[in-house]
């Protein structure tokens, strides 16, 4: 009897356990080991996007400095892995811009690549037009859904 | 009992030959550019002499009607255009009187007799005549045939009728592949018929499916898969009905296609550009089939799989090139516009249907690849994209936005009104024909 209590004890705090695993990065009391220029990093990472022109994927002048911010913060945290992912407007069809998407990913990946940050810290995706940012039509929205965005996935 | 014998004997020798595919006269030339009207009058579905057939009879001419309202060079003879109605003494000559259709202006008159009732299990005969000069185009029993049975019975006989007169009836007897939507990042696989019915889901699994596309042997439905973390090949087998998620190095995984031998041809990429590649029969890398310095995507096939259409961007923006898989040329297709993709083949290699950006949206064109002639099918509204040719080289899939939401719709080689699919709710797009258990 005694044993039962004990197990029971145990199921009972590991269940408790869980329940706290649920916190997220915006609840009070989350600790996700990281150091505070671990978060502002990524933050930076994540929140700069690189945009394009309509069925292009160079990178535009603007962009290169965005990108170079990018690649320090990566060099400077190796531990950080950052997932490209590559879109498109809604004008094109679907199975062309995905390959323009992965253009669009390889594009960034090229230039960090070339910046010096480590190819093992960087993976590619392309959603193709099937992920906008903005919904609806005309050249404003278009515009900000021709994008990579860059999405962290370890670090 | 021999006299008996003898008049039975010739009794099934005439049935027999009444049900036997004749040759008649009038053939309707759908690939010509002068496509004519056919009316077609049904005769009432009967049990015997003056006795219509009022339960799976009725419902069997309903299904009929319905099929055949697909079928843009045919048009339905009103029955009450008909003088002294549509019940008939017999469904065959002399008891077939063919003036009360001639005078309705039909060319053709359909009769079906259901000898043994039409409740339970039972048979039915179909036959088709021309009225002007009684000659019997079409003649068939269907046999083992239940309340449930009627849909496909009614296929059968449409997808006879139509090869009886046309030379081919791929039409009804095509399952659609198609992608529906649930959400942003979330679309399965469906099939239906091109009529709308048999409507099913076939795959269920979280993500995005697009590009499905059809095994010749009506095995396997292969799609692009993409996931949260990467883009794979999806392959429903519907001998075990279960969906298999392969991945390849690189990134993308872009419109598959089968070739006639059953081999899967998809643009993969682990350079600097997509290259498309064959697969063998276990879907691993066999060899490339196009690659250069610019984006190579979706590849479809004529019959013969020795022509190969596909997307590139070696011009700048995205047109449609041929490629000869024999002797290696490629040669460009699309001329107008600056953003053609999406080809499609006719099986018979003769048109590559392919989609064009347009100050409106997309529309569909058509180029037949004898005389280099482009010919616009579809004039929106919204946006007309994904063209698919139907087996028979003549109807065309292609998904829409004229109806507000993206829906499947029906045209020809020709254009012409477009007849939306049913498919239920949701948002639909990548039709894509095939023939479950084969070419047939």
């Amino acid at each position: 009897m005694k044993r039962f209590a004990l197990v029971m004890a145990l199921v009972m705090a590991l269940a408790a356990g869980f329940g706290c695993a649920k916190k997220t990065g915006n609840e009070p009391g989350y600790d996700d080991g990281m150091t505070p220029e671990m978060r502002a990093a990524i933050q930076q990472i994540t929140d700069a996007r690189v945009y394009f022109a309509f069925d292009k994927f160079t990178i535009k002048p603007e962009y290169k400095e965005v990108l170079k911010n990018k690649a320090a913060l990566m060099k400077q945290f190796p531990s950080i892995k950052v997932r490209i992912e590559g879109n498109c407007d809604e004008r094109g069809t679907q199975e062309y811009n995905l390959a323009l998407g992965e253009r669009r990913a390889r594009a960034a990946y090229e230039y960090l690549a070339g910046q010096g940050v480590n190819p093992s810290q960087m993976e590619m995706l392309s959603y193709g037009k099937e992920n906008p940012a903005v919904q609806g039509s005309g050249e404003s929205v278009w515009s900000k859904n021709r994008r990579d965005d860059f999405r962290v996935v370890a670090h | 009992m021999r006299k008996f014998h003898l008049t039975f004997l010739m009794a099934a020798a005439l049935l027999l030959a009444s049900l036997v595919p004749a040759q008649a006269g009038l053939r309707v030339d759908i690939y010509g550019p002068g496509q004519n009207i056919v009316n077609l009058a049904l005769a009432a579905p009967l049990r015997g002499p003056n006795s219509e057939a009022t339960g799976m009879g009725r419902n069997l001419q309903k299904l009929v009607e319905e099929n055949l309202s697909f079928l843009p060079f045919m048009r339905l003879t009103d029955p009450k255009a008909i003088l002294g109605g549509t019940v008939l003494g017999g469904c065959e000559p002399p008891a077939l009187d063919f003036k009360r259709f001639q005078l309705a202006g039909s060319d053709i008159v359909v009769t079906m007799l259901w000898p043994g009732g039409d409740s339970g299990t039972t048979s039915v005969q179909i036959r088709a005549f021309e009225t002007s000069s009684g000659g019997r185009l079409f003649g068939k029993e269907y046999g083992k045939v239940s309340p449930k049975d009627l849909p496909e019975v009614a296929d059968r006989f449409c997808a006879d009728l139509l090869e009886a007169l046309t030379g081919n009836g791929a039409f009804f007897r095509s399952t659609l592949a198609f992608i529906k939507s649930n959400g942003k990042m979330n679309s399965n696989v469906w099939l239906c018929k091109p009529t709308g019915r048999d409507l099913r889901q076939i795959t269920n699994i979280p993500g995005k499916s697009m590009s499905p596309a059809w095994s010749p042997d009506g095995r396997f439905v292969v799609f692009t898969h993409i996931d949260e973390k990467s883009h794979a090949l999806g392959v429903w087998d519907s001998s075990s009905h279960k969906v298999q998620r392969i991945r390849f190095p690189g990134n993308v995984v872009i419109g598959p296609a089968f070739t006639p031998d059953n081999k899967v041809a998809v643009a993969l990429s682990n350079g600097k550009y997509p290259v498309i590649y064959l697969l063998n029969h276990a879907f691993q890398k066999e060899r490339v089939l196009e690659q250069s310095n610019a984006i190579n995507v979706s590849p479809t096939f004529d019959s013969t799989g020795r022509k190969m259409a596909f997307t590139s961007s070696r011009m700048g923006g995205p047109q449609i090139f041929l490629k000869d898989l024999g002797s290696g040329s490629v040669t460009r297709v699309s001329q107008g516009g600056s953003y053609n993709t999406e080809a499609n083949l006719s099986p018979d290699g003769t048109l590559v249907v392919y989609s064009r950006m347009t100050d409106y949206g997309h529309r569909i064109f058509v180029q037949d690849m004898m005389t280099g002639q482009e010919r616009q099918v579809t004039f929106g509204p919204g946006s007309d994209e994904q063209p698919s040719f139907c087996g028979d080289s003549y109807f065309i899939a292609f998904a829409s936005t004229r109806g507000g939401s993206r829906g499947i719709y029906l045209t020809t080689r020709h254009g012409g009104d477009a007849k939306k699919v049913p498919t239920g709710g949701g948002a639909v797009s990548f039709p894509r024909w095939g023939m479950p258990g084969g070419k047939k």
